[in-house]
This record gives structure tokens, sequence and C-alpha cells, in this order.
């Protein structure tokens, strides 16, 4: 019988997934998992939720060529920790599951990866300055890529998305199928969550420091009073260079 | 809760009354049944043979076809398309069109994946459609799952709509105020922030108090909590959870001593 995928492929999806289980059983195992979740986090995760599908969805609506459908598990990382920041991706792509289509589900592992790499930067103070931040986005595009590619060789390397036609034109110059989709991951995943990765700088940039001292990592966000409105700025001005170079380079490299 | 959310169709079917539990495990079995057990049909089939028969017994029928034909095959047509021209690799050739290739082999692997995919996902609505969430949650929570996990999604299927209402409103007022929002690309791109601003910070406002409001009706404590609804869990569903166990080991089975 002629499978869609090679013994390998399986192996590399078996790896990945068997690292992730290990990282998530020694946290809850040495109780470093538990320390993130108090009241506050249990109700911050749905709104954040809310916010990753509604920001999602209106990112579908006008057409960027990001996807944006994060925004609120790195927040969730950021300020509550990386677990619950897990927990928060893991549910989204389970409640966008049950709203829209089911084809959300095989990708919970990589929802769930992003909330993690979120919150371990965040930990390490890799969220106080706009080129940290960018830092973050690039470690969290690179996580993303990893733990997503195994899963988009085992579904046949070519999804309904738009990032596709890069892997079905690479496929055609003679490349292999996981070779494919990691260089369309590298190509789209970094600009996706640089952006993801600095719009939750701004918004985190917006709450008060009371208001995240209830948070159990809300010093995480936390950065010097003065530089304050000159990163911003420069956050915001990277994430529009960022969708304009897109625009320009990548897009019409597909319509080749 | 709003219903327009969920799939969820209420109706009076023997499927609609077991166990929220069995209906998980019966989804779960057919996933692995179709994906591990050998044959080159056998997801096609357990689509026709079991998933069909199944709604048309819980009188969703037409519901799961409108499902099908909406969600599941656009996506499963697609990639079956996109895979048999793209993936090269195949030796016999069916026909070309322009530069590319078409070969059997790669229709053959296309169709493999594409029913797969379309067996998962229809396994899936069929759940979706005959279990409301909050009842399988419920009932998960009385099996161990901490109660935490179920308010978070239940809350969640119920925020959304809050937020949607609440962007409506949003959007109201900033016309109100002038705002245009039918012009260019680039100016729709600038209205992102008078909308998304107020949106996202007034929600995460709004956490507070809701922290503060759970906190005081005993979300953390540790006592046994009681429930307001029972959900029937009778031997029918114990009997058909073991049947089903029982399958998806022999499947596991035969393929690891098969090939």
């Amino acid at each position: 019988m002629q499978t869609g995928f090679t013994n390998q492929d399986f192996i590399n999806f078996l790896i990945v997934m068997a690292v992730l289980g290990v990282v998530f059983g020694w946290a809850y195992a040495t109780k470093r998992m538990q320390k993130d979740f108090t009241t506050t986090t249990w109700v911050l995760i749905p709104v954040a939720v809310a916010i990753n599908i509604a920001i999602g969805q209106l990112v579908l609506v006008l057409k960027l060529p990001v996807y944006l459908d994060s925004i609120g598990t790195v927040l969730v990382g950021v300020i509550c920790g990386p677990w619950a920041g897990a927990l928060t991706g893991a549910l989204s792509n389970t409640v966008a599951g049950i709203i829209f289509d089911p084809g959300w589900w095989p990708w919970i592992p990589v929802a769930a990866a992003i909330g993690l790499t979120a919150g371990l930067c965040a930990n390490a103070s890799f969220f106080k300055t706009w080129w940290k931040v960018v830092v973050t986005g690039f470690l969290i595009a690179l996580v993303a890529t990893i733990v997503g590619s195994p899963i988009a060789v085992l579904l046949g390397g070519i999804s309904a998305s738009g990032s596709s036609l890069i892997t079905a034109f690479l496929l055609q110059t003679g490349r292999g199928i996981l070779e494919s989709v990691l260089t369309t991951n590298f190509i789209v995943e970094p600009i996706d969550k640089i952006s993801t990765s600095l719009l939750a700088f701004a918004i985190l940039d917006g709450l008060s420091t009371r208001f995240l001292a209830r948070f159990p990592h809300g010093e995480n966000a936390l950065l010097d009073q003065q530089r304050k409105t000159s990163e911003l700025v420069i956050a915001v001005v990277i994430v529009v260079i960022l969708v304009i170079v897109t625009n320009v380079f990548v897009v019409p490299l597909l319509n080749q | 809760m709003n219903d327009r959310l969920s799939f969820y169709r209420k109706k009076n079917s023997p499927i609609h009354t077991l166990n929220p539990f069995t209906k998980l495990t019966l989804t779960l079995a057919l996933i692995v049944i179709g994906i591990v057990g050998g044959g080159y049909w056998t997801a096609s089939l357990a689509v026709c043979l079991a998933i069909a028969p199944l709604t048309i017994f819980s009188k969703l029928f037409g519901d799961y076809l409108r499902v099908a034909f909406r969600l599941i095959l656009p996506t499963a047509g697609f990639m079956f398309v996109m895979q048999s021209i793209f993936i090269p690799g195949g030796v016999t050739e069916l026909f070309r069109i322009g530069p590319f290739s078409i070969e059997v082999e790669t229709v053959q692997r296309s169709y493999l994946i594409a029913s797969r995919i379309f067996l998962m996902v229809s396994a899936f609505a069929f759940l979706l459609l005959t279990t409301h969430p909050s009842e399988l949650m419920t009932d998960l929570t009385r099996r161990g799952l901490p109660p935490q996990f179920s308010y978070v999604l239940i809350s969640t299927l119920q925020i959304i709509p809050q937020m949607q209402a609440k962007a409506q409103t949003i959007i109201s007022a900033q016309r109100s105020r002038g705002l245009d929002t039918e012009s260019s690309f680039m100016k729709r791109i600038g209205l992102l922030v008078p909308l998304v601003g107020p949106l996202v910070f007034g929600s995460l406002v709004e956490v507070e108090e809701r922290a503060i409001a759970i906190e005081a009706r005993g979300f953390t404590s540790t006592r046994v909590k009681t429930f307001l609804h029972d959900i029937p869990d009778t031997h029918m569903d114990k009997i058909i959870r073991w049947a089903l166990l029982a399958l998806i080991i022999v499947a596991l089975a035969s393929k690891i001593w098969l090939s």
C-alpha cells in the first residue's frame, strides 16, 4: 500500500510530539506548571482565545498576507507564564475547530508551542524592548516551524492555506516534501510571528501597571518609563514595514 | 447559550440520548480505524458505511450533507487537486496540463490523504452535530477533567458572541464620529487601530471584575462540586464503549503485526 508519507516522516512527527510531551510532563511533575494558574489567569484565557479568533478573522477578511491569529496566546504567555500560554494556544485551536471547521485541530501542538516559547522568552526578560521582542518573534517562528512541519508533511504538504502555493512551487522544482514545507514556513512564519509579538507588545504597553500586577508574571511586560513611546513607535513601524515587504516581495513570487 | 456558534442540532433520536463520552469514543474509534486500518478504501468506506448511516439514524443527514459540502469537501477537494498536480514522483503518466504532468501514483496517494482528512473532519462534525459542547464538558468534568478546563472552553464560546456585539457597537460609534469604513485598502488598514484598540482593551479590563466575581463563588475551592444537570450513563453506553475500545485495539494490533 502506498501511503502519503514515509516512515521517516512519521518518526519525525513522533520525536517532536515526544519532546513536547516530556517538557509538559516535567513541568507538571515539578509543580512549575501549577504556579501559572491563578484565578485571573483562568479568566484571562477565554478573553485571549476570543482575541485570537476575532483578530484572526478580521485579518482574514482584510486579506492581509499574515495570519496574526496568536496575539492573545503570546499575551497570556508573557504575563501569565509559558504553561498558561500553551493552554491558551491549544484552546484557541480547539474552539476554532468547534466554531469554524475541525481542520484546525491538527495544529493544536503548534499553537501550544507558540504560547510556550513566548512565555519562556518573556521569563528570560526578552519582552522588554522592541528588538528583544523581534528576537522573541523570530524564536517563536522557529519553534512553530519545527513543530508544524512534520504535521504539514503528514497531512500531505499542501493544505488549503495561501502559503501552500509556495510549497507547491518548490515541490514542482524537484525538492522533497519535508524540504519544501520547511522552506515555506521559514518564509512565512517569521514575518507573521514577529508582527504578532510586536502587536502583543503594543497591547501590553497600553495596559496599566496596576492591571498587569494581577497576573503571575506581570513584571515581564514592564519597561522603562522614559523609553516607552519611542519603543512603541518603532514596534509599529516594523510591523508596517514587514507587511509592505511581504506585499512587495513574497506576493509577486507567488504569482510567477 | 448562543446556538449559532456551535454545529449542534437538537433532535429526538437514540444517538442524541447516548452519553457524550460514548459519542466521543465513537468518533475517536472511527478515526483510528479509518487511518491505521490497512486497505486503500478503508477511510472512504468508513464515511459511507459508518458516518452516513449514523447521521441518518440521528435524523441529521441533511445537516451533515450541508457541513460536508460547505466545509469539508472544498478543503479536501482543493488538497486533492493541488497534491495531484504538484507533488512529483509518479511513474505512469495520466495526462498533462501545461508544464505539469499528472501521474497515476500521485493521484492515488492524494486520494488516500484527502479521504482520510474527509473521514477525520466528518467524524468530528458528527460529534459536534449530535452533542452540545457544554454537555460534553460537564460529562468530562464528572469523569475527572479539572473544572477549570470546562469553564475556559464554555466561557470562550459565550464570550465570542459578546465580543461580536461589542465590535458592532464600536464600529457604529466610530462611524457616528465620521470614520469612513468603505475606502481604499491602505485606509482600511489604518482603521484597524480605532476599531481593534477599544475592543481589545475593553475586553482585557473586564477580566479583573470577572475574576473577583467567580472567586466570590468558590471557583478555586477544592471541595467536591455538585452538578446542576444530570447526564445519564446507561449500561448500554458502557457496553458500546468497551466494544469500541476492543475495535481500536484490534485495528492497531492488525496494523502492527500484519504490515
